[in-house]
């Protein structure tokens, strides 16, 4: 061969071989340190330094160092549902309790922690009862509470009520006359991030309590015969695309979003007057658009009653919580659940979760809670959630991914008027 | 599938045999044939990702029978692959074409328009996302000229489709005008003398010599558009995520959601087979259809 | 006659035969470039597509120069009253360095391998033709439309029984492997064009396969060789799903992984993540300025004529 051509050759090789040896041969586990504990979680700049405060207190007494990693939202999810079973799981992993640990549950990959409960009762009874029953599955205790309450609350701007002459609604029938008043003013009743299911599906879950209770939902998750062709279920569809069909969103939310902030914008903004969303929703428009929360225009209040309804109107749905589970393949499970017994309910660390702005779910923290920068919405999001007699998870993590996607796809035709209650509940009904 | 001889003489020369493309066929068959057939597999099973898959026979692809949604991805698809097609190709022809011309400001402009490749999907779906937000972006000032007072481009049924095929389109154009300005480069300089001197005028060169020079080029690049328009999502993913409701709702965005947000990994196998099935059968198709796999050059006959 | 047909004949007729060895060297300068059409109706395509490609890039650029205020406040396209540089310097701080790096070696390395297997192979492609040859083709056309996802699963089991998993490796293999399709695909095209009067002649002259390798296709195979380089590595470059389920830890991570830490929970931190993906364009975009005399020059690589 040609000299020239074999000095490349060689040089391509080398330089293969180099890089090979650079980047490393990698390993099965993750990342070489079966002698930590991988704690995974989602990526969140409020929860992240709460978290490694606890880790840092449990890693100076404990045998086994808890190292925490995180992921961004979407890939999560994914993230993890690879990795678990695989050599390369988490030790204790974050999670939205209900259907999502459910599936691993089932899958035996998830430590039962009944047993260490039962032994250390106060640390089970410092939490809100209503939020550790979603960490329950199967008679079993699986998750526990690790961050704050995240109860759907309907936000309204004070300074566009105001000029309007208008107040917050308190029934179905007020909201149904304020949707037709903010028309006639040119500004969108309500914003809604259409683009995105999830957000269209709060109000499915106000309406179906509402009218029919807290049991409504029930029947669905245990995935009972019909529970789908329940009157309520049809009754709260209809309402929602009745709503939508009045013009409460505008002609063009199908096209916002919400991560790209637009729905945020356009009800900071005053171009929208209400906005039907998750807790955090004040924290984020605090940090995004800080004028319109010091300003005092940012109004909350609780999603209106509907005449005739079975459901308590003190009921609430949306986000308990979120979980920390141990998975059954971990090697340190007895640490991993001295770590999550002591931390979680611990005083420094509800402590640091209220002072990042969040509500802890456990009892008796209204005092700690008074005094802070946000006392008065976080006081208000607590004695919501305290005083519900129910408090409902989000659809989308109550039931099975499976059947939670098709409900949202399912859900954003009926917001658009492609199908009928009726067909919703019975392409539903085929699923389950 | 018989390919021609290719039309090079003399029986005493040694052609290259499979040794020069083993490597390329070992290594792909590991990492692209190998996980293929997993795929195929899995399509006859039940399993959500976690634990042991459990076998069900065809009992996936009866499933498939009755998917209202997964004839709608197809026929969605369709339309997308057509769609990108003619926005593409006619686009990045002209391009490049012109970008292979004496210009002056060629050069500033091509580097310009090269920028879209180099942007990451993430980033051009947040950027077309923000732009045709409808109350903020450039969809709600300049709406109103398209006929689209609202802004509703990404939300409304019928003209979803259209936004994500141009900014599909606005992302690889730049790729395919590469292809086009090369191939238009190596276009002998005296077949286009020879044109002038006979009186023709640009249009006529154009349609005579440049087009039927670039005809490789033109099916090369239109099975990487209609196969790459079969099976890419991510921008789809990100701007709509397959709605309003269904309306983009692409064959392998239906997988997506099956497999890796519902976890139905067996129902989303069988997708996945019948994603490649359609995308083989049609590259083969269109290669066949057009002479490609006789590998004969566009030049033929000219020569030296 | 029409008027292709004539011009070819034309052109036969009037050039010079040619007995002798032909040495096959790329021509210099601009002397391909003379006398082309200029194409109105390419103008006006070219004109348009400046606006087009202009307006985003000039508000990726705008807003990542925003505070998060002025992103909420004004709208897409007006310059705001103070710009910022703290989306960069909060990229910055996150380790982009780091992240360039890996993305840097995984996008070279990645290039090196694709160009070197599928050169040869579009070479066996289009000037062999033996039967396994032709099953390889067919094959790479079987590959062209095996979506990335749909193999994840698959090549993430392979990956960690290789012990590879979390190392630059992991990613680069199969992004390698998933960019050959569309590389002979290209390279045939561009072999294929290759004029038969050089091959003949080369072969008359008794040179074996691997000379005419050598001295024919590689050098003018090179316009397809920077089209495909260009392609692979930028697929290198951005890649996500790949390093997404393949890596895990932050001494690892690559530059599309690292733009996604500024989608929080609850929203995306726009002018962040645009300040980001200016950052990682701007290696490329220096390369591509620093190397586009090369760049022109391969591509106006035609045959002396």
């Amino acid at each position: 061969m040609h000299r020239r051509a074999r000095l490349f050759h060689i040089g391509v090789s080398l330089l293969a071989t180099m890089s090979l040896v650079l980047t490393g041969c990698g390993t099965t586990g993750p990342g070489g340190s079966r002698d930590k504990i991988q704690v995974w979680a989602l990526q969140d700049p409020q929860n992240e330094p709460v978290i490694n405060a606890g880790l840092d207190f449990f890693n100076q007494s404990a045998p086994v160092r808890a190292e925490l990693v995180t992921y961004v939202n979407d890939a999560y999810k994914q993230k993890l549902h690879v990795s678990m079973g695989s050599p390369n799981a988490p030790d204790v992993f974050f999670n939205w309790g209900g259907g999502n640990l459910a599936e691993f549950v089932n899958a035996n990959q998830v430590v039962d922690l009944s047993h260490a409960l039962a032994a250390r009762p106060e640390v089970r009874d410092a939490f809100l009862p209503s939020v550790l029953a979603v960490g329950r599955i199967s008679n079993g205790q699986y998750g526990l509470p690790m961050n704050g309450i995240q109860p759907v609350v309907l936000f309204y701007h004070k300074g566009v009520f105001a000029d309007a002459g208008l107040e917050p609604p308190k029934t179905w029938n007020d909201l149904l006359s304020l949707v037709d008043a903010f028309k006639s003013r040119k500004i969108t009743p309500i914003s809604l991030p259409g683009s995105q299911g999830w957000t269209e599906l709060m109000y499915l879950e106000y309406l179906l309590d509402r009218i029919g209770g807290p049991d409504r939902f029930s029947a669905i998750a245990a995935q009972r015969d019909g529970a789908w062709r329940d009157e309520a279920v049809i009754r709260a569809l209809r309402m929602c695309q009745e709503l939508a069909e009045r013009g409460a969103f505008g002609s063009n939310f199908a096209s916002i979003n919400y991560d790209n902030t637009g729905a945020s914008k356009l009800f900071a903004t005053g171009k929208a007057a209400m906005f039907l969303m998750g807790s955090w929703e004040y924290t984020s428009q605090l940090s995004n658009n800080p004028d319109f929360v010091e300003r005092g225009d940012l109004g909350w209040t609780t999603f209106p009653t509907v005449d005739g309804g079975a459901g308590d109107p003190l009921n609430v749905v949306g986000n308990p919580a979120n979980y920390f589970s141990i998975s059954a393949s971990s090697p340190h499970v007895r640490d991993a659940t001295t770590l999550l017994i002591e931390t979680l309910s611990s005083d420094a660390y509800v402590e640091d979760r209220v002072n990042s702005g969040q509500v802890p779910a456990v009892a008796g923290v209204e005092r700690k809670l008074e005094g802070t920068p946000n006392a008065e919405f976080a006081t208000f999001t607590y004695d919501m959630v305290a005083k519900a007699p129910s408090f409902t998870q989000s659809w989308d993590q109550a039931l099975s991914p499976a059947v939670g996607t098709e409900m949202l796809t399912n859900l954003q035709k009926l917001f658009l008027s492609d199908i009928t209650p009726e067909e919703f509940v019975e392409a539903m009904e085929k699923l389950s | 599938m018989t390919l021609q001889t290719p039309v090079f003489g003399g029986a005493r020369r040694e052609r290259p045999g499979f040794v020069w493309a083993a490597p390329a066929a070992i290594f792909f068959t590991i990492f692209g044939i190998v996980p293929i057939v997993v795929v195929l597999y899995l399509s006859f099973t039940k399993w959500n990702g976690l634990g042991a898959p459990e076998w069900t026979g065809i009992t996936n692809w009866r499933a498939l029978a009755d998917d209202g949604d997964a004839l709608h991805s197809i026929r969605i698809t369709g339309q997308l692959t057509i769609l990108c097609w003619l926005i593409q190709t006619p686009l990045s022809l002209l391009l490049g074409v012109w970008a292979a011309g004496p210009q002056r400001n060629r050069a500033v402009l091509s580097t310009l328009f090269f920028l879209p490749l180099l942007l990451s999907t993430a980033a051009i779906a947040l950027t077309w996302l923000s732009l045709l937000d409808p109350n903020f972006g450039l969809a709600a000032s300049l709406g109103s000229y398209v006929g689209v007072p609202d802004g509703n481009f990404l939300g409304s049924d019928d003209r979803a489709l259209y936004a994500v095929a141009a900014v599909i389109s606005w992302q690889f154009v730049p790729f395919h005008t590469l292809l086009y300005q090369a191939a238009a480069r190596q276009i002998p300089v005296s077949m286009y003398e020879v044109a002038e001197m006979d009186g023709a005028r640009t249009m006529r060169q154009f349609i005579s010599i440049t087009l039927p020079q670039l005809r490789n080029t033109i099916i090369a690049s239109s099975v990487l558009v209609v196969v790459g328009s079969l099976t890419y999502f991510e921008s789809i993913l990100l701007l709509t995520n397959g709605g309003p409701g269904t309306a983009t709702r692409v064959l392998p965005l239906h997988m997506y959601v099956k497999g890796f947000v519902g976890f139905d990994m067996g129902y989303a196998s069988v997708l996945a087979v019948l994603l490649v099935a359609v995308g083989t059968t049609l590259s083969v198709l269109i290669v066949r259809s057009t002479g490609y796999h006789r590998m004969n050059s566009d030049r033929e006959g000219m020569s030296g | 006659m029409t008027l292709y047909t004539a011009a070819r004949h034309r052109a036969a007729e009037t050039r010079p035969h040619v007995t002798t060895t032909v040495r096959v060297r790329p021509p210099k300068g601009n002397a391909g470039r003379r006398n082309r059409p200029v194409n109105v109706a390419a103008g006006i395509a070219a004109s348009f597509w400046l606006v087009i490609v202009a307006v985003p890039l000039y508000y990726i650029a705008l807003t990542s120069l925003r505070t998060s205020d002025s992103y909420l406040t004004d709208g897409a396209l007006v310059p705001p009253g103070n710009l910022t540089l703290d989306n960069y310097r909060q990229v910055l701080d996150l380790g982009f360095d780091t992240f360039i790096v890996n993305s840097t070696i995984v996008t070279v390395i990645t290039m090196v391998l694709v160009l070197a297997m599928a050169l040869p192979a579009a070479y066996a492609i289009v000037f062999g033709g033996t039967r396994a040859v032709r099953a390889t083709f067919n094959t790479f056309l079987l590959g062209l439309a095996i979506p990335a996802q749909a193999v994840i699963i698959p090549i993430y089991l392979l990956i960690t029984r290789l012990h590879l998993y979390d190392s630059l490796t992991a990613i680069i293999l199969p992004t390698a492997a998933f960019s050959l399709p569309m590389a002979i695909v290209v390279l045939t095209s561009t072999l294929r064009d290759i004029p038969r009067d050089l091959f003949d002649a080369m072969t008359v002259d008794g040179a074996g396969t691997v000379e005419l390798f050598r001295r024919l296709v590689l050098p003018l195979s090179r316009p397809g060789l920077v089209s495909v380089g260009i392609f692979s590595g930028l697929n290198a470059w951005n890649g996500f799903i790949f390093p997404l389920v393949l890596t895990q830890s932050e001494a690892r991570r690559v530059i599309p992984l690292g733009l996604w830490n500024f989608q929080s929970r609850f929203g995306t931190d726009v002018p962040g993540l645009l300040a980001a993906v200016v950052l990682s364009t701007v290696p490329v975009l220096a390369l591509y300025l620093f190397g586009r005399r090369q760049l022109l020059r391969s591509l106006s690589a035609g045959y002396r004529r």
